[in-house]
């Protein structure tokens, strides 16, 4: 009886912490609507507006004037897919070879891609604007698909999901019907990686979608910028209207935070076990 | 979501080939389409109007080619000299503000508008800003645009409330240099308690810094900014906070706007700009209670600005047809009267359109003071390395603001300078 | 990019070859044929990384001798960056604020992160719901919500100081104040990263076995020497795990100082006084608004060594640790495929 009246309590109290936790985690989401939908007027004057009003409308109407809303999304959507795409590719291939295949050099290759996690891209971050620079793509899309288009944290992520995910049977058959190395990628490793390919994935996105610091070195041309540059720069411009650039900040939130609700009990139960892999 | 990889494949492949776009794999080094002229400037800084001409009815002069602008919000000079070191996607033309010379070291990267005959129009503009245009080994790597000849802007009434005479020649006559503004400054506390003659005490060391000969460099590269006549002008900055003559508003700050609105500064020395900027913007209620008149200390230069084409351009020929029909005398008026942009060519000053009366002036002809004003400006050079050292004065001058002794203030702004120049490679 | 780890000393252990020769009796190639795919396999990173890795963080060490705008000549200076570094007091004072605000977010943090973890693994219900809403903020795009928070925090008429006006008790200067100024920006981290760190934590939890906590109860164990005997000491290489990846994080912050005091019109970065200039934020400044590209590399290699040492304590720290303490690196075979 008393162990359980001890372990209900603890139950409550466990929940008690949780939900005040979870207030506290969403409240900037709920304050950012209420921002985005009332004038700088209302929101800070004493005691400020502490419901969402009328003006959403009206503030994300300034907003379309004051930014190429869809062309930084446009172009922020093309980034991240393409990115994304080029990680899954690449990465996929380099794990699949890492995980399964003993070919010369293999440990000293892996343990070069292990050994750049330790290197802070910041560091390079003026020698790799000037070689931009040569290659004349600053400004230009490619600056931001082609550095991060294969990455170090992607191929020894999906190395580890791959050595326990694919059974050497299989790509002894594959290898028995006749099929060469990129078949059994094809046909043997993809398939079962899937999981692993929609985490990686969905990371990926995330990561480029919210990268700030590269685009807003590289990308030079003003008519040309990602969503999180575009939405800093309406703050720069307009800092006195709070509405309209929380409003700004909120329309470059929503696509994200859809996404994420759609994939994210897949890609939660993912983060944990790959951290567990370290 | 089941997705078949080969339909992935193709949705990929797809988002991967339209990152690479209209441009192809080679690099476009200039921005725009083949028929466009770029154009970056910051807001305010041209004629809305005309530049929206150009843009639909195509360049006067340059058949075949329009103009497209791009306001760049934010800090101006980072974008620019970002997109010259990306050394693609760069404009054709760019503006530069007052500090133009800190782009000649990099001079090669614009055109020298002497190559397109610029030297003929060289009578239409004021001297002194004509040769801030060109570099010392004479190159002309910018073209003039505004000019920001100082003033001493008043408020008549709160003057009257003082005692104070309000007629323009009089008061001139009242304050003919710092020492006479000052005692103006002292007869004003008389009726209003708070009253203040400036923002804050770096406002007076720029505006007299415009007053001088010389800044901080000679042309050869010798450092003088630690000369008399700068370190008077510090200690000036410096009696004025100490007689409390200064509201110290923070440069940047919507206090400075606050000490015009509230009407606790009842005149300030500034540039055309600053009328603009503050009494008519900040406090549009006191129409026709302001008047200028000329300023205590002599003419003086405080702004203005430049547009340069890059070497970059797809067509400095049309660029350059683009920015002598701006910046023509006749359109210099149109962005005078449009912005308050002060003209550059004295030509412009007799116009009918710029001897209108002013009624936020209470119909005083302005012109009368800012003409004679513009074309008493002196040549001064201005130094690659200003930029460093300007931020440094400013710094300390706000030091001294807020306490820090005014000697220790001067030696420490040497210090640092010194410093600064020797990291440039500049002495 | 992304998750920072820190690799286990711990060479890989070569698998069983799925590349045997065939079965059917014909000869194995010669080595090139048969190895080439893999090669072509690996290839992309390894020539993505030689271009925009090795080779810029060679001609660096080269830029970090140079004086150069980016945009002129370069011109030799020998040492002179790095002793301009070493005696610029702003360089020094952006590690002392990149550290103060590192710590300021990573305690509490580890801490909040722990008391999450444990209620959330006690909690039967709802657990999909608080995992999914504790993530959510740190998927979301940091500029946009350092705008929301810089608004809050705002000095005059902020929702945080209206709030403290409304309890009569006076504003604090958030946004001006020194280690107010801190506070904010660690406030920022810990919010958008303390649901992912117990998310990370709970997994550390739930892979502990309950046969160890029957063993303890059997022992007569109480809650409280349970939790300090065992689940601390059982969760510490997740912890570290935790800690690592923060102080790497914490190391490279950019986009809070950036985004909630923005550049401005002298070059100033970092707010009042530059109280909030972090070491990367003092790298952007130098580099891109100042355009000083040789310093800016020095200023890189200053960072690189500042993050070895602190890789080094922490390689010292995991160095130490019992390798299968937890049980999850081990496991194998298709579990997790499904």
């Amino acid at each position: 009886m008393r162990a359980e009246t001890a372990a209900r309590s603890r139950t409550i109290v466990g929940h008690a912490v949780l939900l005040l936790g979870v207030l506290i985690t969403i409240f900037p989401f709920y304050w950012m609507f209420v921002m985005a939908s009332n004038t700088t007027g209302d929101i800070f004057a004493y005691p400020p507006e502490l419901v969402p009003g009328p003006h959403l409308w009206e503030n994300m109407n300034k907003v379309f004037d004051g930014i190429d809303f869809w062309g930084s999304m446009g172009i922020t959507v093309v980034a991240a897919t393409s990115v994304t795409f080029l990680v899954l590719l690449f990465d996929s291939l380099a794990a699949f070879a890492f995980a399964k295949y003993d070919f010369p050099g293999r440990r000293v290759l892996f343990w070069i891609v292990l050994a750049t996690f330790m290197i802070p891209m910041q560091l390079a971050l003026v020698p790799q604007f000037v070689t931009l620079a040569w290659l004349g793509w600053v400004g230009s899309l490619k600056a931001l698909i082609i550095p991060g288009a294969a990455n170090a944290f992607g191929i020894f992520w999906m190395r580890q999901y791959a050595q326990g995910a694919i059974a050497d049977e299989l790509i002894q058959a594959s290898r028995v019907d006749g099929a060469g190395f990129f078949r059994q990628w094809w046909t043997v490793g993809l398939p079962v990686l899937r999981p692993g390919l929609a985490f990686l994935g969905i990371f990926t996105f995330f990561h480029i979608w919210n990268d700030y610091l590269w685009p807003l070195i590289v990308m030079t041309d003003p008519g040309k910028v990602t969503l999180q540059v575009a939405v800093q720069q309406l703050n720069g411009v307009y800092t006195t209207d709070q509405s309209m650039v929380i409003a700004g900040a909120l329309m470059s939130v929503i696509p994200l935070i859809g996404v994420f609700l759609i994939g994210s009990r897949h890609f939660i139960a993912n983060l944990a076990a790959g951290a567990m892999k370290f | 979501m089941a997705v078949s990889r080969r339909r992935l494949l193709a949705l990929g492949a797809g988002a991967a080939a339209g990152g690479f776009g209209p441009t192809g794999c080679g690099s476009q080094r200039t921005l725009g389409d083949p028929d466009e002229i770029t154009l970056w400037t910051w807001d305010r800084s041209v004629s809305d109007e005309l530049v929206a001409r150009a843009e639909t009815k195509g360049i006067p002069g340059a058949e075949g080619f329009r103009l497209s602008r791009t306001n760049i919000g934010g800090h101006f000079n980072t974008k620019v000299r970002t997109a010259l070191a990306g050394k693609s996607l760069v404009p054709d033309i760019i503006g530069i503000n007052s500090d133009v010379a800190t782009y000649f070291p990099n001079q090669d990267v614009f055109v020298d508008l002497n190559d397109f005959g610029a030297a003929e129009l060289k009578s239409r503009y004021l001297d002194w800003k004509w040769n801030e245009c060109v570099t010392p080994e004479g190159r002309m790597i910018a073209f003039p645009m505004d000019t920001g000849p100082t003033g001493l802007f008043y408020r008549t009434d709160l003057l009257k409330e003082a005692g104070i005479t309000t007629d323009p020649k009089e008061l001139a006559a009242r304050a003919p240099d710092w020492d006479g503004f000052i005692a103006l400054g002292k007869e004003l506390r008389k009726s209003q308690e708070r009253a203040v003659i400036c923002p804050n005490i770096h406002h007076v060391w720029s505006i007299r810094l415009g007053q001088l000969a010389g800044k901080f460099m000679t042309q050869d590269g010798r450092y003088i900014g630690d000369r008399d006549e700068l370190r008077e002008a510090f200690e000036l900055a410096y009696r004025i906070g100490r007689d409390g003559l200064s509201a110290g508003a923070p440069e940047g700050s919507t206090d400075l706007y606050g000490v015009v609105t509230s009407g606790r500064q009842p005149v300030g020395i500034g540039a055309v700009w600053w009328g603009l900027a503050f009494p008519e913007s900040a406090a549009p209620k006191t129409e026709g209670k302001w008047r200028v008149t000329d300023p205590p200390g002599g003419a003086g230069n405080v702004g203005g600005s430049f547009l340069a084409i890059t070497k970059y351009s797809k067509n400095p020929e049309a660029a350059y047809k683009f920015i002598t029909w701006l910046q023509s005398p006749e359109n210099q008026v149109k962005a005078f009267t449009e912005m308050s942009l002060f003209p550059s060519s004295p030509r412009s000053f007799t116009r009918p359109e710029m001897r209108e009366p002013r009624p936020f002036y209470g119909g005083q002809r302005t012109i009368e003071v800012f003409g004679p004003s513009a074309r008493q400006v002196r040549t001064v050079y201005k130094s690659p390395y200003d930029r460093v050292m300007d931020p440094v004065f400013a710094a300390e001058l706000a030091n001294v603001e807020s306490g820090k002794n005014v000697d220790t203030a001067w030696r420490d702004a040497q210090d640092t300078i010194e410093r600064e120049l020797t990291r440039e490679g500049a002495i | 990019m992304g998750l920072a780890d820190a690799p286990r000393g711990k060479a890989v252990k070569p698998r069983g070859s799925a590349a045997k020769p065939p079965p059917d009796g014909s000869r194995p190639l010669p080595g090139w044929r048969r190895y080439w795919p893999m090669y072509t396999a690996v290839s992309p990173f390894f020539i993505l990384f030689a271009v925009f890795g090795v080779f810029p963080v060679g001609f660096s060490v080269y830029l970090s001798f140079m004086s150069w705008d980016g945009i002129g000549e370069t011109r030799s200076i020998g040492w002179d960056n790095y002793a301009y570094l070493v005696t610029d007091s702003d360089f020094w004072q952006s590690i002392g604020n990149t550290l103060i605000i590192w710590i300021l977010s990573t305690v509490p943090m580890v801490f909040l992160a722990l008391v999450i973890a444990y209620a959330l693994h006690t909690a039967v219900r709802f657990k999909a719901f608080y995992r999914v809403a504790y993530f959510v903020p740190n998927i979301t795009s940091i500029v946009a919500m350092t705008l929301v928070l810089g608004s809050v925090f705002s000095d005059s008429s902020g929702l945080l100081n209206s709030a403290l006006r409304a309890i009569n008790s006076g504003g604090v200067g958030w946004l001006s104040d020194p280690w107010a100024m801190k506070v904010s920006v660690a406030a920022i981290t810990i919010w958008r990263w303390v649901g992912y760190n117990a998310i990370i934590c709970l997994a550390g939890l739930q892979a502990i076995s309950s046969d160890v906590f029957e063993a303890a109860k059997v022992d007569g164990a109480n809650n409280r020497q349970t939790f300090f005997r065992i689940t601390l000491p059982m969760l510490r290489p997740v912890i570290l795990f935790v800690a690592v990846t923060s102080t790497i994080g914490g190391l490279q912050l950019f986009t809070e100082p950036q985004v909630l005091f923005p550049v401005d019109d002298n070059g100033n970065v970092g707010g009042p006084g530059g109280e909030a200039t972090t070491i990367v934020l003092y790298l952007y400044q130098q580099a891109f608004v100042f355009n000083r590209f040789g310093y800016g590399a020095a200023v890189g290699w200053a960072l690189f060594l500042l993050i070895a040492v602190f890789s080094v304590i922490n390689w010292r720290l995991i160095g130490g640790r019992d390798e299968d303490a937890i049980g999850t690196g081990k496991r194998k075979g298709k579990s997790r495929a499904r």
